[in-house]
């Protein structure tokens, strides 16, 4: 007999929710500038890719990590130059970005690795070994504590700093002139320029972030979560950010915890898996979560609107 | 420089020459030969490259086999496995086919079933063999599909499987009587290993249980990874069979992780194809052994037994399918379960055991009902 809710199942709903939370964060100050980047599992799977092949030629998963990192804002500032410079939809380009993703990250690995297909598909697993991967970290003293710190303690360094940076992602936004300026350029491109923004810069710096905070993704999914570059392995994680986003209205705090439900969703679907339930029932569980979350909250939404119109009719 | 280019240009197209020359008398010899069982002429077109590990370098060692022993001329030809390398695919089955000097044009894998049509129609009269892929099965006269049978492979792999998780003197071996697979999706492909995997697992011990997860997806790495980590934790599994493409690797990722535990891969020597961290969990690897089943096709067409046109499944008893006995099998395996296994592979040999399969009639329901009866 199984039991859902062991210690294990709370530990990997965040080892499952952490890409998706920095592709989630990476939509959140995406959105507020005024950027659609539906890119995100495209440069996931780029950034995943070249941070396996870095640490694998430099024996260092740290450097591995940092081209990952630089990749991804390189992806990132290609697509800005598309749409702000040459004047593309920019939900064009993040669709070219995600084919590239997936079919351009397949060609590159052929040409670089020389893999040959045979019967199994490409993958740089062949090259990680365990000294490769992003470390975890048992915290010191939280570790001893009994349920809590099987929870919190153990997990990736990269779990850590993701959701540090919810923290951090609220401070730029709402604490530092950079995001004063990103959220004007986003509300209303004009009304920034007028006071002297540099509304093209803004946004380049707006993709840029976007572009690393989905490095850190791709970097989670190729050296740590698995071991290695393999073929479509984001598997839609950049798509389920963007719903993350929009249920957590937008902001930091709220789309971390998108994320988290999402982790569970996941987690959840796994754990009902050990009870005997149908695999095709339980595959579409994470999907059905996030249809029912973003009914919840459109609803949610449509009566604080209705609430805001009314107290607003009100003061006129 | 110029002189020495054009010697050696004139050189290359004299060698042109004489090579043609000898591949018609061989083919003609061929011919002739073919009735009393001599000398076939053979092209291998190999869509990558050898070295893989795998298929690729399993069909050449058969041939070379065939080759050595005087049975068959070989040619090999490497035609690359890139995105760039592929326009060249059909080309050279053109050329190959064009030459006429083949009495066998060998070609492998779910890449080529769309190119060997086309070409394989072109040329009624040249014959030709696909390894692993049963596309257009039937379809034309002149081509044999050479598949595995999934469920013999799963038997041994599931006889050796059940034998080892009794063995709790090896590390990382529970006393619980559980193992694991790890599947693509909920279809007759996978529940035919699985069915195999059931079956073999029981002979040993009827009491084992079998914990069965499918991915439903054949990329995410990372959710087998998770399926992995809960058969490990929720059900106690202490080997588990990943049969999921390169999505199973996650159930051998989950494992080095716990640190408990072992990895049998599928289709071909996973131990020589992973890192070093992950050979080193690996046990074995269910091998379909395409070198083999060449050599069985030819050893069939010598006894006069052509299957032109049909679709040729092979089992333990045609050594098509078999598992892979050196390196970590050999280390940790006991002596019970090497003749556990050896037994099991002459039982089948023998049809003293028949193993169920999910394309049977109704197979594949009956495996899923199996499945849920020996659930952890």
């Amino acid at each position: 007999m199984v039991t859902i809710f062991t210690t294990d199942f709370f530990f990997s709903i965040f080892r499952i929710a952490t890409p998706i939370l920095f592709a989630t964060l990476a939509a959140v100050i995406g959105e507020k500038g005024g950027v659609s980047n539906i890119g995100l599992e495209g440069i996931m799977m780029i950034s995943a890719l070249f941070g396996s092949l870095t640490a694998y030629w430099t024996q260092s998963w740290f450097i591995g990590l940092l081209i990952a990192l630089i990749v991804g804002c390189g992806v990132a500032l290609l697509m800005g130059f598309f749409a702000f410079n040459l004047k593309t939809d920019i939900i064009l380009t993040g669709t070219a970005v995600n084919m590239i993703g997936s079919g351009g990250t397949l060609f590159l690995v052929k040409v670089i690795t020389q893999a040959t297909e045979g019967k199994s598909l490409a993958s740089t697993t062949s090259l990680i070994t365990k000294s490769l991967q992003i470390p975890s970290w048992n915290i010191p003293l939280i570790s001893s504590i009994p349920v809590l710190g099987k929870v919190i303690s153990g997990h990736s360094i990269l779990t850590y700093l993701a959701f540090l940076l919810v923290w951090l992602t609220w401070v730029l936004l709402y604490r530092t002139p950079l995001g004063l300026n990103i959220r004007s350029v986003g509300e209303n491109p004009n009304a920034a320029s007028s006071v002297g923004v540099s509304v093209l810069k803004i946004r380049y710096i707006t993709i840029a972030i976007t572009g690393v905070l989905a490095g850190f993704g791709g970097a989670y999914m190729s050296m740590y979560y698995a071991m290695g570059w393999s073929l479509d392995m984001v598997a839609g994680r950049g798509f389920i950010a963007l719903a993350a986003q929009a249920m957590g209205a937008g902001e930091p705090l709220g789309s971390m915890f998108a994320a988290l439900i999402f982790g569970f969703a996941q987690a959840l679907g796994i754990k009902i898996s050990a009870m005997g339930v149908d695999s095709n029932l339980v595959a579409p569980i994470p999907y059905i979560v996030t249809i029912i979350s973003l009914v919840i909250f459109a609803v949610v939404q449509r009566n604080n609107e209705k609430k805001r119109h009314s107290a607003e009719a009100l003061q006129k | 420089m110029n002189k020495l280019f054009k010697a050696l240009i004139s050189l290359a197209l004299v060698a042109g020459l004489t090579a043609c020359g000898s591949g018609d008398s061989g083919s003609s010899s061929g011919n002739g030969a073919a009735a009393s069982g001599n000398v076939r002429n053979v092209a291998y077109l190999v869509n990558g490259n050898l070295g893989d590990k795998s298929f690729f370098d399993s069909a050449k060692s058969g041939l070379d086999e065939l080759e050595a022993a005087g049975r068959i001329t070989l040619n090999t030809i490497e035609m690359g496995g890139t995105d760039s390398d592929k326009p060249k695919w059909l080309s050279t089955l053109y050329e190959v086919s064009d030459s006429g000097e083949y009495d066998l044009i060998i070609c492998g894998t779910y890449q080529m079933p769309d190119n060997l049509k086309e070409v394989a129609e072109a040329y009624p009269d040249q014959k030709y063999l696909i390894f692993d892929d049963d596309t257009y099965a039937g379809e034309d006269a002149n081509v044999v599909n050479i598949v595995y049978k999934q469920n013999d492979l799963g038997y041994i792999v599931g006889t050796f499987a059940g034998s080892m998780t009794l063995d709790t003197s090896l590390d990382g071996i529970n006393a619980d009587k559980v193992i694991g697979f790890v599947g693509g999706y909920d279809s007759p492909v996978i529940n035919d290993f699985m069915i195999g995997y059931i079956t073999g697992a029981q002979s040993v011990d009827p009491d084992i249980k079998v914990d069965v997860r499918y991915t439903s997806d054949y990329v995410d790495t990372a959710k087998a990874k998770e399926y992995g980590a809960s058969m490990i934790n929720d059900s106690k599994c202490d080997i588990i069979w990943g049969v999921a493409g390169n999505a199973g690797n996650g159930a051998a990722e989950a494992i080095l992780e716990a640190g408990n535990g072992w990895f049998i891969g599928v289709d071909s020597d996973q131990e020589l194809t992973f890192s070093s961290d992950l050979a080193a969990i690996t046990l074995t690897s269910g091998l379909k052994n395409v070198g083999n089943s060449l050599v069985w096709v030819f050893d069939e067409w010598d006894a006069g037994n052509e299957y032109f046109g049909q679709k040729v499944s092979l089992g333990i008893a045609e050594g098509g399918v078999g598992i892979v006995t050196d390196k970590n099998y050999d280390k940790y395996a006991s002596d019970d379960t090497k003749a556990l296994v050896e037994a099991a592979i002459n039982n089948v040999n023998s049809g003293d055991v028949v193993v169920p399969s999910a394309f049977d009639a109704n197979g594949n329901e009956n495996a899923q009902t199996v499945r849920d009866s020996v659930r952890p």
